[in-house]
C-alpha cells in the first residue's frame, strides 16, 4: 500500500516537474541541438560545426551538431519546422529552404514544410557561384559565351547538383536574365557535376569558388563571371554578371541558422546576440578561413530583408522551370 | 621508377612516425568493428568520426579516415561468413558461399581467406595508386554517362551467372530489385516517386535495410521456423585454417579479384558493391565447377572480397589525383582535407607530397595492421557459433536494428529492414534467391540517370552511344556476350544451369 502510495507521487512529480521547471529555467539549460540537413561533409555541415562550438562558448551551454539529412534536405528542416519552438532544436539552413517549398508547390504536393514555419536568427556565410569552363573551351569571356549561347540555343550544356539545386537555380537565372537557353544535365550532387565538366562531358558549370579554385589554379577551368553582388576575393580580376548588365543575375550559396517560428522572442534575442558573440570569435574565424568561406554576417532586418529578397528570386527561378516534362 | 621510391621513402618516414602510426591503428581497429556490426559500413562509419577529426592536422585526419575506409572492408566478412548478415553492402556476395562454408564447418577458413585476400589485394592495389595515379584518373575522367550506362549494361549479364538455380526465377529476382530500385525522388524532373508522402522515402530504398533485411533477417526467420533448430556447428581448433587446396583455390580468384576491384573502383559510382559482383559472376563464370557457387566454393568468397579491398584504393585515384569524388566515401574525404584547410585538386601531389606519400605508405602499414588484427580474430569470431540460437538469434536482431538506425538515424530504414526481412522470408521458402534483388536495387538508379543523362546531353539522339569510342566498345562486348550465349543456348539447349536444376530434382524424388 505504501509503496502503492510512493508510486503515486512519485509519478506526479515525474509529470508536474518538468511542467514547472519549464516556466522557470533560464534559457539554455540543456543541450541544444542545431540539426544539419545535410550529410557531414556538406556545405552545411562544415559551416555548421564550427557555428556549434563557438556558440557553445559563448552560451556555456552544449551544442551539439545532428545531421539529418534525406530527400535534399527537406527531412532535416521538416524535421526542425514541426519540433517544439523552445530553442533547444536550431536549424543550419542553406539557400534550397526557399526551393523545397516552391517545387513542392509546382508539383501540387502538400509541402514538407514552407518557409514561414522558421524563424531567422542570423546569416552566417554567403558565396556567390561562379560560371566556369573548361581551358580548352572557345569562350575567353563572359560576353562571348552569352553571345554563342544566343546563336545556337539549347546547344550549350551545363551540368548542376541536380534538379531545382542551388546549381540549377543559379544558371537558370542567368539564362532568364540574359535570355538565353542552355542545355541542362542533372548530376546527383556538387561533387558528380564537376567530373562531368572536368571529363569534357558537359560544357560549363556554376560552381561555388572553394571547389573550383583549385581546378582554375591548375589551369584546367576558366572563370567566366560571378552571381555576387561584388567580385570574390579569391578571383579579384573575374568581373560580375551584374557589372555586365545582368542585375537580376544574382545567387549565392548561403548559410544561415534557423529557429522554428513560435520560439519565444527573449529566447531568440538572447540566440542573435550569442550568435554575434559567436561569429566573433578566433576559433570560428579561423575554421571558416580553412574553408575559405567568407563570413557574411547579417542579423534582424538585414537578414530578414536579404532572405527575402533571395527567397523572392528563387521562387520566381523555379516558376519559371516550372515541371521538365511540360515542356515537350 | 627511382623517384617514386624516394617519394615512397618519403612517405614511409611520415606513415611510420609514432603518432600518425597510431591513428592509422586506430582507424583500422574502429573500421573493423564498422564493418563488423551489421548495417553500419564504411560511409557511415566515417561520416559519423569526421567531426572527431577536425582538431588533428590533416595527415592524421586523413589516415585515420582512410584506415576506417579499408578497415570495413575487411571487417565486412565477418558477420556475412558467420550469420549471413551482411556487415556493410560490399560484403552481399559473401553472404552466399561464405555463409555455405560456415555451414559446414569452415567458417574459420572462410574468415582466414578473406582475411588474407583482403591483404593482398589491399597492398597491389596501392602499387597501382602509386604508380597510376594520374594517367589512370584521367582516364577515369572520360567515363561520362553513356560510358557509364554501357558499362552498367554490360553488368546486367552478370545476373545471368548468379543464380544457381533457375534463371526465370534469378531474373523476376533482378526485376523484382529494378522496381524497389525506383523509389525515390527521380534525378531528372524531381518528382517523388512511390513514396506515398513520406519525405525520409525521397532518397530511396537504401541498400544495407534491405541487404541486411533480404539476408539477415530473413535467415533468423527460417531458423526460427524450423521444428527442430540446426545444430550449432562447433568449430575445432585445427580446422580453423583453409586447407592447402583451399589456399590453391583462392590464389587464383583473389589475384583476379584485385585487378576487377582496383578498376572498377577508380569509376564513379558504388564501386564497391558491383566489384564485388562482377567478381562473383567471373569466378562463377570461370570455374570448372560452378554448380559449387552458392554451396561453399571457396573462389566465391576470395574473389569479392579481395574485389571490394582493391576497389577502396582504386576510389583514391581521381580523389587524390585530381580533388574529384568517385563515390560518397571519397567525397566525405575530400571533405575532410577541405575541413582541414588543404584543398584537393590537381595540384595536390605537388604541393603537399608528405600529405600523399605519407598517405600511401600508411596504406601498406594499415594492410599490415589489418592482417595481424583479423587473423588472430579469426578464432574469437568462430566462436560466436557456439553460442546456441536461443541467445545469439535475439542479439543479433538487435545489433542488426542498432546498425541500420545509426546510418540515418532513421526509423523508416529499421522498418525498411523488418519488411525486407519478412518479404526475404517468404522468397525463401518459395525457393527464390535473393542475391539479385540487391543488385537490381543497386544497379536501378544508376542505370536510369546514366541512360536520362546520357539523353539530356544529345537532345534525346540516341547516337551517343555509339559515337563513343568507350561506350561503343562496351556495348559492342555487350551484344556479343548476349549472341553466344544464345548460339551456346541454341547449340546445347541445356546448360550446366539446366543440368543442375535436373540432378537436384532427381535427389529429391530419389
Amino acid at each position: 500500500m505504501r509503496a502503492r502510495r510512493a508510486l503515486a507521487v512519485a509519478a506526479v512529480l515525474a509529470v508536474a516537474l518538468p511542467l514547472v521547471a519549464g516556466a522557470q529555467e533560464p534559457y539554455p539549460s540543456r543541450p541544444i541541438s542545431l540539426v544539419a540537413p545535410f550529410p557531414p561533409g556538406g556545405v552545411a555541415d562544415s559551416t555548421a560545426r564550427p557555428v556549434a562550438a563557438a556558440l557553445e562558448k559563448v552560451l556555456k551551454n552544449p551544442v551539439a551538431v545532428v545531421n539529418k539529412t534525406g530527400a535534399a534536405g527537406a527531412v532535416g528542416m521538416q524535421f526542425v519546422a514541426t519540433s517544439k519552438p523552445d530553442g533547444y532544436t536550431l536549424l543550419l539552413a542553406l539557400s534550397s529552404i526557399s526551393i523545397i517549398p516552391e517545387a513542392d508547390k509546382i508539383f501540387d504536393r502538400r509541402p514538407a514544410f514552407t518557409v514561414d514555419q522558421f524563424a531567422p536568427i542570423a546569416l552566417i556565410s554567403a558565396d556567390p557561384t561562379i560560371l566556369v569552363v573548361r581551358t580548352e573551351s572557345p569562350w575567353k569571356t563572359a560576353k562571348e559565351f552569352i553571345d554563342d549561347a544566343r546563336k545556337r540555343p539549347g546547344q550549350i550544356s551545363y551540368s548542376s547538383s541536380g534538379i531545382y539545386g542551388t546549381l540549377h537555380m543559379a544558371t537558370e537565372l542567368l539564362s532568364h536574365a540574359a535570355g538565353i537557353k542552355l542545355r541542362h544535365v542533372p548530376h546527383a550532387g556538387a561533387g558528380p557535376a564537376l567530373t562531368a565538366l572536368l571529363g569534357g562531358h558537359v560544357d560549363a558549370l556554376a560552381s561555388g569558388p572553394v571547389v573550383v579554385l583549385p581546378h582554375i589554379k591548375a589551369g584546367k577551368l576558366r572563370a567566366l563571371a560571378g552571381w555576387g553582388d561584388t567580385r570574390v576575393t579569391a578571383l579579384p580580376e573575374v568581373p560580375t554578371f551584374k557589372e555586365l548588365g545582368y542585375p537580376d543575375a544574382e545567387f549565392y550559396i548561403w548559410a544561415g541558422l534557423f529557429a522554428p517560428r513560435g520560439t519565444p522572442e527573449p529566447v531568440l534575442a538572447r540566440l542573435r546576440e550569442a550568435t554575434r558573440a559567436a561569429v566573433a570569435e578566433p576559433e570560428f574565424r579561423a575554421a571558416m578561413d580553412k574553408l575559405q568561406t567568407p563570413i557574411a554576417f547579417k542579423q534582424g532586418d538585414e537578414f530578414q530583408k536579404f532572405f527575402d529578397a533571395d527567397a523572392r528570386r528563387l521562387a520566381d527561378g523555379v516558376r519559371k522551370v516550372g515541371r521538365v516534362e511540360d515542356k515537350k | 621508377m627511382l623517384e617514386t621510391l624516394g617519394n615512397l621513402g618519403l612517405g614511409f618516414s611520415v606513415a611510420l612516425a609514432p603518432s600518425i602510426l597510431l591513428y592509422a591503428f586506430i582507424g583500422c581497429l574502429v573500421g573493423t568493428l564498422v564493418g563488423v556490426l551489421p548495417g553500419v559500413g564504411p560511409l557511415a562509419g566515417i561520416s559519423l568520426l569526421l567531426p572527431a577529426t577536425f582538431g588533428l592536422d590533416a595527415t592524421r585526419a586523413i589516415v585515420m579516415l582512410a584506415g576506417i575506409y579499408y578497415g570495413a572492408m575487411y571487417g565486412g566478412s565477418t558477420t556475412s561468413i558467420l550469420m549471413r548478415i551482411p556487415g556493410e553492402a560490399a560484403s552481399v556476395m559473401t553472404c552466399l558461399d561464405g555463409y555455405a562454408m560456415a555451414r559446414k564447418g569452415r567458417g574459420g577458413a572462410a574468415l582466414a581467406i578473406a582475411a588474407v585476400g583482403s591483404y593482398i589485394a589491399g597492398t597491389v592495389s596501392i602499387v597501382g595508386l602509386m604508380l597510376l595515379a594520374p594517367p589512370l584518373a584521367d582516364f577515369a575522367l572520360r567515363f561520362g554517362p553513356p560510358e557509364y550506362l554501357a558499362l552498367l549494361l554490360l553488368g546486367l549479364f552478370v545476373l545471368a551467372y548468379m543464380s544457381s538455380g533457375s534463371m526465370t526465377k534469378s531474373l523476376a529476382m533482378a526485376a523484382f530489385g529494378l522496381l524497389l530500385g525506383m523509389v525515390g525522388i527521380d534525378q531528372m524532373s524531381g518528382y517523388f516517386r512511390f513514396a506515398y508522402g513520406v519525405v525520409s522515402l525521397g532518397d530511396g530504398l537504401g541498400v544495407v535495410p534491405v541487404a541486411v533485411g533480404l539476408f539477415g533477417i530473413a535467415e533468423i526467420l527460417a531458423t526460427a521456423g524450423q521444428a527442430t533448430p540446426p545444430r550449432v556447428v562447433k568449430p575445432r581448433l585445427r580446422e580453423l585454417l583453409p586447407s592447402r587446396e583451399e589456399w590453391r583455390e583462392s590464389a587464383a580468384p583473389i589475384g583476379r579479384g584485385t585487378v576487377l576491384g582496383f578498376l572498377i573502383g577508380i569509376l564513379p559510382g558504388s564501386a564497391h558493391i558491383i566489384s564485388s559482383f562482377v567478381s562473383y559472376a567471373v569466378e562463377k563464370r570461370l570455374s570448372k565447377r560452378p554448380e559449387q557457387f552458392g554451396h561453399g566454393a571457396v573462389a566465391g568468397v576470395a574473389g569479392p572480397e579481395s574485389a571490394n579491398n582493391s576497389a577502396t584504393s582504386g576510389a583514391m585515384v581521381p580523389m587524390l589525383a585530381l580533388g574529384v569524388p568517385s563515390g560518397p566515401i571519397p567525397a566525405v574525404m575530400l571533405a575532410a582535407m577541405m575541413v582541414h584547410g588543404v584543398s584537393p585538386g590537381p595540384l595536390l601531389i605537388q604541393q603537399k607530397p608528405e600529405l600523399f606519400w605519407g598517405f600511401v605508405a600508411s596504406m601498406y602499414v594499415g594492410n599490415v595492421v589489418l592482417l595481424i588484427l583479423n587473423l588472430p580474430l579469426v578464432g574469437l569470431f568462430v566462436n560466436i557459433l557456439r553460442v546456441p540460437y536461443t541467445y545469439l538469434y535475439p542479439a543479433i536482431l538487435v545489433f542488426s536494428m542498432l546498425g541500420v538506425y545509426a546510418v540515418n538515424g532513421s526509423v523508416v530504414d529499421v522498418w525498411i529492414m523488418l519488411i525486407m526481412g519478412v518479404v526475404g522470408w517468404v522468397l525463401r521458402k518459395l525457393d527464390f534467391e535473393t542475391a539479385p534483388v540487391v543488385l537490381g536495387l543497386v544497379l536501378a538508379p544508376m542505370i536510369e540517370l546514366s541512360l536520362r543523362q546520357s539523353l539530356a546531353m544529345s537532345d534525346g539522339h540516341y547516337g551517343i552511344f555509339v559515337q563513343r569510342p568507350i561506350a561503343g566498345v562496351l556495348l559492342g562486348v555487350a551484344l556479343l556476350l548476349v549472341l553466344l550465349n544464345l548460339y551456346a543456348f541454341v547449340r546445347r539447349g541445356l546448360d550446366w544451369r539446366a543440368r543442375l536444376a535436373l540432378a537436384e530434382k532427381g535427389e529429391e524424388t530419389s
